[in-house]
């Protein structure tokens, strides 16, 4: 019989000498130099007095919202393959949550407890590195949510309820676990850094270049804040970021410059489009923002509605290119009680 | 008289997502509030979380009530089979409301509201979110507030539908006896067709006075009376005061012995 001994298993926590790994401390001093860039930028705008005071508490806010979700979500990744799950998994439930009490499927509580549970289980497939298991989530939870849909013999809005349902589960169950599922790799911490790094300064790229330059609307129907001249500038300077950071942090093939170049480029129209996805669900409804968590950014689904789309786009390219978690331990857990 | 709820204001036609019967496709009536502001909402509505709290908080006061009180139900004939109805009750234990919504069947759960003073159940946080997660009270404003509460009240009430638990005294008898009925009650009922079930509770002040930490296992009987309907009461002063006294002796009349 065998035990879930330590001895027997990789490590799922600790910092295991993340910080001898040259990229993840170039990442952090570059995470750190950002914050204070940030802070000085905003600092020296309100000095000047050339912003209007709304404009001023607005920058505050989103810069102090960085300086604690910047913590919040290093730490978890620094600590190793079992928190970076867990926040994941955290993150999917409250990204339904805002999802569903914004769509009205939380009052189905059936297909809300269906969704939770195909969250939990994609994310425990990527901690269990259990590839079968996980690909096989996806057909699975399509199965399950039109199945149980069926129970409650009202086809009056079934498709709303089973398109809003296998939605949901595959946006914060499928896309999003493609970040745990990173962690199979030991060397993860450094590519997960530098993906949330360009994430976040893709949308600060594409605010800054719109606001400079202006011109048309990249869709004004579904986002009116956003256009072409910022959806450029965030693919040039992302690109650009991920290059220069890319070769110090990336090992072997992917290290090479095309790799680089067509990584940034993904990672840079994959977020716009997770964010104008979530705007397009915002629209249809008819509400600003998700929710209120986090201030000035709006709810968390506001936040990472980027990393939705741009997870497995960078996922399947690495995993296509390089491999991932090859030669690590399959099927961590479930060979214990499943055999 | 600009802050009078009163009928010749039409209520807002309800959402057309308010049941799950007629799903349809719009946000949550407390949609852009913080957490604690949702809990202290009249729009406040359910989730998975409350959802799984109401249930197992009813759930495990039901069979406390049944095992350490050994609760009997005397006239359960007249409780409506569908909300919106409102029980109304004599007032001196803190048990009084655990009694009253313990009965009632598990799928109302969610729109079961148990009207609480939000001086005691929503001034601070943590008991806030217990009053919301648990209870699945709505809050009373006793002070300066009460006008607009009850209108609030009146409005969800017809408009979910859903069903109140109150004491429509207004406040808990320390001594046991029955308190003159305050006029608040009418405010929601007058002019409306829902049904207003009265309700005797025998030896929940036995069991747990005012002054009383815990409970003591003394048996809890709960007398119901047949409902009451004020469609034809006008929504005026005169109106509410005579609601205020046909339940009081409705609710006294159930009184045993």
């Amino acid at each position: 019989m065998p035990t879930l001994a330590s001895t027997t298993l990789p490590p799922m926590f600790g910092f295991d000498g993340s910080l001898d790994d040259p990229g993840v401390r170039l990442l952090l001093m570059v995470i750190s130099g950002l914050l204070a860039a940030a802070v000085l930028i905003v600092g020296a705008l309100a000095a000047s007095g050339r912003v209007g005071p709304e404009m001023r508490s607005e920058l505050t806010k989103r810069t102090l919202a960085w300086a604690v979700m910047a913590p919040l979500v290093g730490l978890p990744i620094l600590l190793g393959k079992l928190p970076t799950v867990l926040m994941v998994t955290i993150i999917g439930l409250l990204c339904y949550r805002e999802f569903a009490r914004a769509t009205g499927l939380f009052r189905d509580k059936t297909m809300s407890a269906l969704v939770a549970v195909g969250i939990v289980l994609f994310n425990f497939a990527a901690l269990d590195h259990w590839f079968g298991l996980w690909q096989a989530l996806s057909p699975l939870s399509l199965i399950v949510i039109a199945a149980c849909a069926i129970l409650r013999d009202q086809p009056k809005g079934y498709i709303q309820r089973v398109g809003l349902g296998v939605f949901s589960v595959l946006l914060f169950g499928a896309c999003l676990s493609h970040l745990s599922y990173f962690a199979n790799e030991p060397t993860y911490r450094a590519p997960l850094l530098l993906l949330i790094i360009a994430m976040g300064m893709n949308d600060v790229f594409a605010f800054c270049t719109g606001k400079l330059i202006g011109g048309p609307k990249l869709r004004p129907n579904t986002s009116p804040g956003k256009t072409i001249s910022g959806a450029l500038g965030a693919i040039a300077l992302t690109t650009t970021l991920a290059v220069v950071l890319g070769s110090r942090v990336f090992s072997g093939e992917l290290a090479a410059l095309p790799h680089l170049i067509v990584m940034g480029m993904l990672v840079s129209i994959a977020g716009i489009l997770g964010d104008l996805t979530v705007s397009s669900v915002k629209r249809d409804v008819g509400i600003k923002d998700m929710g209120n968590v986090i201030p000035g950014h709006g709810g968390v689904l506001d936040r990472v509605n980027s990393l939705l789309l741009a997870a497995p786009a960078i996922f399947h390219y690495v995993m296509y290119f390089r491999g991932l978690g090859e030669g690590q331990p399959t099927r961590i857990f479930s060979r214990l009680f499943l055999g | 008289m600009p802050d009078t709820p009163s009928a010749s204001e039409p209520t807002p036609p309800s959402p057309p997502a308010a049941s799950a019967g007629d799903w349809a496709y719009a946000p949550a009536k407390d949609h852009g509030l913080s957490e604690l502001e949702r809990a202290r909402s009249y729009k406040r509505e359910a989730g998975l979380i409350s959802t799984i709290g109401h249930q197992c908080w009813w759930a495990g006061v039901r069979t406390y009530l049944r095992l350490y009180h050994r609760l009997q139900v005397i006239g359960a004939e007249h409780f409506p089979k569908e909300p919106p109805f409102i029980l109304v009750a004599n007032h001196s234990s803190h048990l009084d409301a655990m009694v009253l919504a313990a009965p009632l069947p598990m799928r109302l759960r969610d729109r079961i509201f148990p009207v609480a003073a939000a001086d005691v159940f929503f001034e601070n946080a943590p008991v806030t979110l217990f009053a919301s997660l648990m209870l699945n009270a709505l809050p009373m404003h006793r002070a300066n507030r009460g006008r607009h509460a009850l209108k609030e009240l009146r409005e969800r009430l017809v408009g979910e539908p859903c069903a109140f638990i109150l004491f429509p005294e207004g406040a808990r008898s320390r001594t046991g006896e029955m308190l003159p009925v305050k006029s608040g009650i009418g405010m929601i009922v007058a002019e409306s067709a829902v049904p207003v079930v009265p309700c005797w509770l025998e030896g929940c002040f036995e069991a747990m006075r005012p002054n009383q930490k815990l409970p003591r296992p003394r048996k809890i009987r709960m007398h119901i009376g047949p409902a009451e309907r004020f469609a034809g009461t006008p929504n005026t002063r005169d109106g509410w005061d005579h609601i205020a006294k046909t339940l009081e002796s409705r609710i006294r009349s159930l009184r045993p012995g």
